[in-house]
């Protein structure tokens, strides 16, 4: 019982990567006043990018994962200019986007013939002195390198966004992009910036999932957990650290489904397999509940700006 | 005393500020009005655009134009033209339920769940052997009905009492669906006589068959489905206070049209719609419930009823289009081992291309000097 925990909670960060990384990146997009539905599909490419750049140059998960950051945020340029350029209805914006990646990712690695080939991966870190400690050594100090590296850029965004000019800007432009224009500061500008910074931490979080957790692509492989990302933005309010915990809690629930499984417990395997999505509805249940008061959701979510449209 | 209003009107263009020298600036003004054939030309512009881009990436996939045309002429054959009539159905339905939905302000997106259900429902008749076989064909398209509008009803409720999000409630209830369908169809649903994971074939009775002329009777369901639709929302009540609600839902409740039922039925018929797809899909082209049947529908779906602009009786057309799209879909995977993603490609820029034409509709572009 003790090896069943063990492993399950070792797991757990590998799993909560990809969600804490991509609702990140969307609560930046976001607090820009960006309604960003694009996750699910950048994480695609994401992956794909992560994947292939691993493949063709034999190797070098980290350059993959580079990659992966750089493919989303040039994908993520075709939704600036949809909807801070054009101002077209952001969610039909998000939708074409998802959809037009899940096309293409499919397309590309059908054709360069990506699809289940094994990758290399990322080895474990062994921090030295404490990782010899049994159970807690296993759990916090032998993970991945992008697993500390996810904590690191959620200080390095908490600051940015809450004890810096450029942060307070992308904010004020979320809350009230008219005053904000008034003020001199450029909507177009702070919106494009925050969308394909956003957008990189989602091509990360994609390229953790095929370079580092599961080390081969094959066609869809995210498999909704952009949408997860999109709704854990939702019950975390739009700030950054409770993002972290709710997707801790997800984690928790995807590492769990192959370990039930392993212990021998019998529980049909494709009923398990709709866990993480039902617990989404959940938490979304709760969120709708509970009382609303003190949501730090943008006051132009969702909003175009256009400086010559009277409202 | 006359000071005052000759300020008021003093020139503008002193206050704006010089942006650059050297470029001037760009600046939008809002149209107030375009001419019903300007709005035309700008949307069957971005349309032409949308398409070429998809002819370049196809031709950069290695399907160069000429194949492609010749692929497309082919598809409007008296064969092929039988297989995109069957395939229109589902469509259509689909379209139809989307359009639904969106008409009072419902991002249905969990149509290809919907569709699941409604298969599964259907199915379940048949497995079951429910009814005598000349009424079975009848219960199964109720039963998938019930199922498709069941499962959008779920999330329905939970928009109405926690104000749920419908657009990731939808969808995310769209891979629950599958796993269930994966559930039967790897569990008890399984054919023993080919161990693959599709249910055993339904029977001849259970199958939608041609009335004639090379029409499959699923398109019979589907055009009376437009016709239903196209008179709910044209002509009777129910579409003007659809209308009435998604204008201004406030003043709707004041003067006393019934939102809250209104909005729940319309909804449980956009996913009425979505399930009848799903067995129209099942009973006519697979005649057996398979793992895939319901791919690549929901932006379908939602494709339709964007660019028929939530019209029934345009649905129909748009939706035989996108049924052409389906089958040249089929025939480059088949014989060019294009992958039938690229369908979903296509669509989706098809669907940039039109929505940045709303832009150019609304806005002109002046460059000030």
């Amino acid at each position: 019982m003790s090896d069943f925990l063990i492993n399950w909670i070792a797991n757990v960060p590998v799993t909560a990567v990809p969600y804490a990384l991509a609702a990140l990146g969307l609560i930046i997009s976001e607090r820009s006043g960006v309604l960003n539905l694009t996750a699910e599909g950048l994480m695609l490419i994401g992956a794909l990018a992560g994947a292939g750049s691993c493949l063709v140059l034999g190797g070098y998960p980290a350059v993959a994962l580079l990659v992966a950051m750089a493919a989303a945020s040039i994908v993520s340029l075709l939704f600036v200019f949809l909807v801070v350029v054009l101002r077209i209805n952001q969610v039909i914006a998000g939708l074409s986007i998802v959809f037009f990646c899940q096309g293409l990712t499919g397309l590309i690695g059908t054709l360069a013939k990506w699809q289940n080939r094994q990758l290399t991966g990322l080895g474990n870190l062994k921090i030295w002195p404490p990782s010899d400690i049994p159970v807690i050594g296993r759990i916090f100090f032998m993970q991945d390198p992008v697993v500390y590296l996810t904590i690191l850029i959620f200080f390095v965004v908490n600051f940015v966004l809450f004890r810096t000019m450029l942060g307070l800007r992308i904010r004020a432009v979320g809350e009230n992009p008219a005053a904000s224009d008034a003020a001199g500061v450029s909507v177009t500008l702070h919106r494009t910036l925050a969308i394909v910074v956003g957008s990189s931490l989602i091509g990360l979080a994609g390229g953790y999932i095929s370079v580092v957790s599961v080390k081969l692509w094959v066609t869809g492989m995210v498999g909704g957990r952009g949408w997860i990302a999109v709704a854990l933005v939702v019950f975390a309010r739009w700030a950054p650290w409770p993002a972290l915990w709710g997707a801790l809690l997800f984690g928790c629930i995807e590492a769990l489904i192959p370990h039930v499984a392993a212990a021998g417990i019998r529980v049909p395997q494709y009923l398990m397999l709709m866990a993480p999505y039902l617990a989404t509805i959940a938490v979304m249940i709760w969120v709708g509940a509970k009382d609303n008061r003190g949501s730090q959701e943008p006051g132009a979510l969702g909003q175009p700006h256009v400086r010559e449209e009277r409202r | 005393m006359h000071d005052l209003p000759r300020q008021a009107v003093s020139p503008p263009t002193v206050v704006s500020a010089p942006a650059s020298r050297h470029f001037g600036r760009i600046t939008l003004d809002v149209r107030q009005d375009l001419s019903q054939w300007k709005q035309a030309v700008f949307v069957g512009g971005s349309l032409i655009l949308g398409l070429a881009v998809s002819v370049a990436i196809l031709a950069v996939a290695g399907i160069s134009p000429v194949t492609l045309g010749t692929e497309l002429a082919d598809v409007l054959n008296a064969e092929s033209l039988r297989g995109v009539l069957v395939q229109a159905a589902p469509l259509i339905l689909v379209g139809l339920g989307a359009s639904l939905a969106f008409k009072i302000g419902f991002w249905n997106l969990g149509l290809e769940g919907q569709m699941i259900l409604g298969g599964i429902f259907a199915a379940a008749i048949s497995i079951y052997d429910i009814g005598p076989p000349s009424t079975r064909l009848l219960m199964m398209g109720s039963a998938a009905a019930v199922g498709g509008a069941l499962w959008v009803l779920l999330v329905a409720l939970l928009k109405i009492r926690f104000r749920v999000n419908e657009i990731i409630a939808t969808l995310l209830l769209n891979y629950v669906a599958m796993y269930f369908l994966f559930h039967l169809l790897y569990g008890a649903w399984q054919d023993a006589k080919t161990a693959f994971p599709q249910s055993s074939p339904f029977r001849p009775f259970e199958r939608l068959t041609d009335v004639g002329y090379g029409i499959n009777s699923g398109l019979i369901i589907a055009v009376a489905g437009v016709l239903v639709a196209g008179w709910l929302v044209h002509l009777s009540r129910i579409g003007f206070y659809a209308r009435f609600i998604s204008a201004n839902p406030r003043m709707a409740k004041i003067v006393g049209v019934p939102v809250q039922a209104m909005t729940v039925c319309i909804i449980a018929a956009s996913g009425a719609c979505a399930g009848l797809a799903g067995f129209v899909n099942v009973a006519s082209q697979e005649g057996r419930l398979t793992q895939s049947f319901a791919n690549g529908y929901v932006f379908s779906g939602v494709l339709i009823a964007f660019l028929s602009r939530n019209d029934p009786i345009v649905v129909a057309v748009v939706g035989f289009l996108i049924a052409m799209l389906f089958i040249t879909g089929q025939t480059l995977q088949v014989f060019y081992q294009i992958p039938f993603t690229m369908v979903q490609l296509i669509e989706a820029i098809i669907v940039m291309a039109v929505a940045s034409s709303e832009f150019f509709i609304r806005h002109r572009i002046r460059w000030i000097r």
